[in-house]
């Protein structure tokens, strides 16, 4: 238990979601390891640069996105809370959170954060090659892990693997079905 | 050089496996392959001090009572059982998930081969492999004797681990 | 059915130390430099690379990377121009293909391949990728598969060996 004074960073995580969720009329869901607020589409890039800003969400680790089949995508972006972390008395825990909004399947384009955090640059390159999630305002949306020539949405759940198609599943044979059962 | 539960060549003890598929469906890579057909069971033909000289030729399978509903008792022949050490990655799911303690780490490493095709190996090889299995490492000295043993010596009262 | 006419076999006596089924004599003396110093080049592509630099700088120096001596291999080398053997340790996705193609082009011939790792043997774990090669056999000729994920560096120790061996006697040529 951390000593009475010393705040603890899962209820500071869970605090700093509220005030972000209060701040851009989101809502908080608990995730697996940090709290989740979700935002509308439109309000994407103000509620990253109000995460950065005003609750010192500076460091942002990654951007990606979830294909949730009929429920489109959801594109998510990992913040963090890095300053005062470490030993001694001044010392703040650190506070991630994953800040999550939800884009249409057809047409799915999301503002790039790119404005409020110029490392998202690659981060959106990929999503977008591998999702097909357009970032209107990126600077330059060129490919980035694929090869040249390479077609199709690798991550979207719809994507077929040729190489699963082309071998059977060895686990698929039954003796019991098998030539020669008796 | 082998050491105990290093992670190695995968070896199988044939008599235990009973080609349920698990260890084949579980594998991430889809490496093992078997090949399995069902036969009936057979009655077993008790050894007596004189045997007939005349083979018996005319053998029925078990069959069960008239009227049961119950159905032709059947056991699984192993035909076929490959690793392809080309694609295995040496996780282990297999020899976890086998119910019947078939397959065994042999922490051999030293089998590379010119000719891919020689990197799968079948039955005959991987039976081969049990010669490097380990022996297991040494029961700890605080736990509760295994049930084998406590029923041996009679200490077994169904009441839990016994010391 | 028609006889078929067999060569000769050599006697053992008078059978050159090196030979193999095509041995030719003036191959035999360049090969019995390879004999006895194979100059080894590493392609690290992911984390077998870890276990080939765990080989090459044990310590103390494991025999076979010591250098030059009956029973070994020489030390890594840095410069392609004198590799002779192209390790290729790690997953070769498709676009690092080109790249280990343009590598192996580079390398003056005779040159062998040793594919270190399950991934570059058949793709190993990412054999169903999208991106991914199932093995670097599909993109360079090799000579020797060594089976591991990561093959510990006594594995890559016993491939080189067994490369050399097959060199000495003929089973691969290049």
């Amino acid at each position: 238990m951390t000593a009475p004074g010393r705040s603890d960073a899962a209820t500071d995580a869970a605090q700093c979601a509220r005030e972000l969720a209060v701040l851009c009329d989101g809502s908080v869901t608990a995730g697996f390891a940090e709290p989740i607020v979700d935002v509308a589409a439109d309000r994407w890039v103000q509620s990253l640069t109000l995460a950065r800003d005003r609750l010192g969400l500076g460091y942002f680790d990654w951007l990606s996105a979830v294909d949730e089949l009929d429920q489109g995508f959801s594109v998510l972006c990992h913040l963090a809370r890095v300053d005062l972390v470490g030993p001694g008395p001044q010392a703040r825990p650190l506070v991630h959170l994953l800040v999550r909004t939800a884009v249409p399947r057809d047409a799915a384009a999301l503002a790039s954060a790119t404005a409020v955090f110029s490392g998202a640059n690659w981060h959106e390159r990929e999503t977008w090659e591998m999702f097909g999630i357009d970032f209107p305002g990126h600077p330059a949306l060129l490919p980035l892990l694929l090869p040249d020539g390479f077609a199709g949405r690798p991550l979207r759940k719809d994507f077929e693997l040729s190489a699963r198609l082309a071998r059977p599943w060895p686990g698929a044979k039954d003796p019991a079905r098998a030539k020669g059962a008796r | 050089m082998t050491v105990a539960r290093r992670r190695g060549v995968i070896a199988l003890l044939e008599e235990n496996c009973t080609s349920c598929m698990l260890c084949a469906r579980e594998c991430p890579d889809w490496c093992i392959f078997i090949e399995s057909h069902t036969e009936p069971v057979m009655p077993v033909m008790p050894v007596t001090p004189v045997m007939p000289v005349v083979p018996v030729t005319a053998v029925t399978p078990v069959t069960p009572p008239a009227g049961s509903g119950a159905r032709q008792r059947t056991r699984n022949v192993l035909d076929r059982f490959a690793i392809d050490y080309s694609l295995c990655m040496y996780c282990g799911i297999c020899v976890e998930v086998c119910p019947f303690d078939a397959l065994f780490w042999a922490g051999e490493v030293d089998y590379a081969q010119v000719d891919l095709r020689e990197l799968t190996h079948e039955r005959d090889r991987l039976a081969g492999w049990l010669a490097a299995v380990p022996p297991p490492p040494a029961a700890d000295p605080g736990a509760a004797e295994p049930g084998e043993l406590s029923t041996l010596r009679g200490r077994n009262t169904g009441a839990g681990p016994t010391r | 059915m028609t006889g078929v006419d067999l060569p000769t076999p050599v006697p053992a006596e008078r059978r050159l130390p090196a030979a193999g089924p095509s041995a030719d004599p003036i191959r035999v003396w360049l090969d019995l430099d390879r004999r006895y110093h194979l100059s080894v080049y590493s392609l690290g592509l992911a984390c077998c690379a870890v276990e080939f630099v765990a080989l090459a700088n044990a310590s103390p120096p494991a025999a076979d990377m010591a250098g030059p001596d009956p029973s070994g291999v020489g030390p890594p080398t840095t410069g392609l121009e004198a590799a002779q053997v192209l390790v290729v340790a790690g997953t070769v996705t498709d676009k690092m293909a080109p790249l280990v193609r343009r590598v192996y082009e580079a390398m003056p011939e005779p040159r062998y391949v040793v594919s270190f790792g399950a991934c570059s043997d058949s793709g190993g774990p990412y054999w169903d990728s999208y991106s991914v090669a199932k093995g670097v056999g599909q993109i360079v000729p090799v000579d020797v598969y060594v089976p591991g994920c990561p093959p510990p560096p006594d594995a890559l120790a016993h491939g080189i060996r067994l490369l050399r061996d097959a060199i000495a006697d003929g089973t691969v040529t290049r």
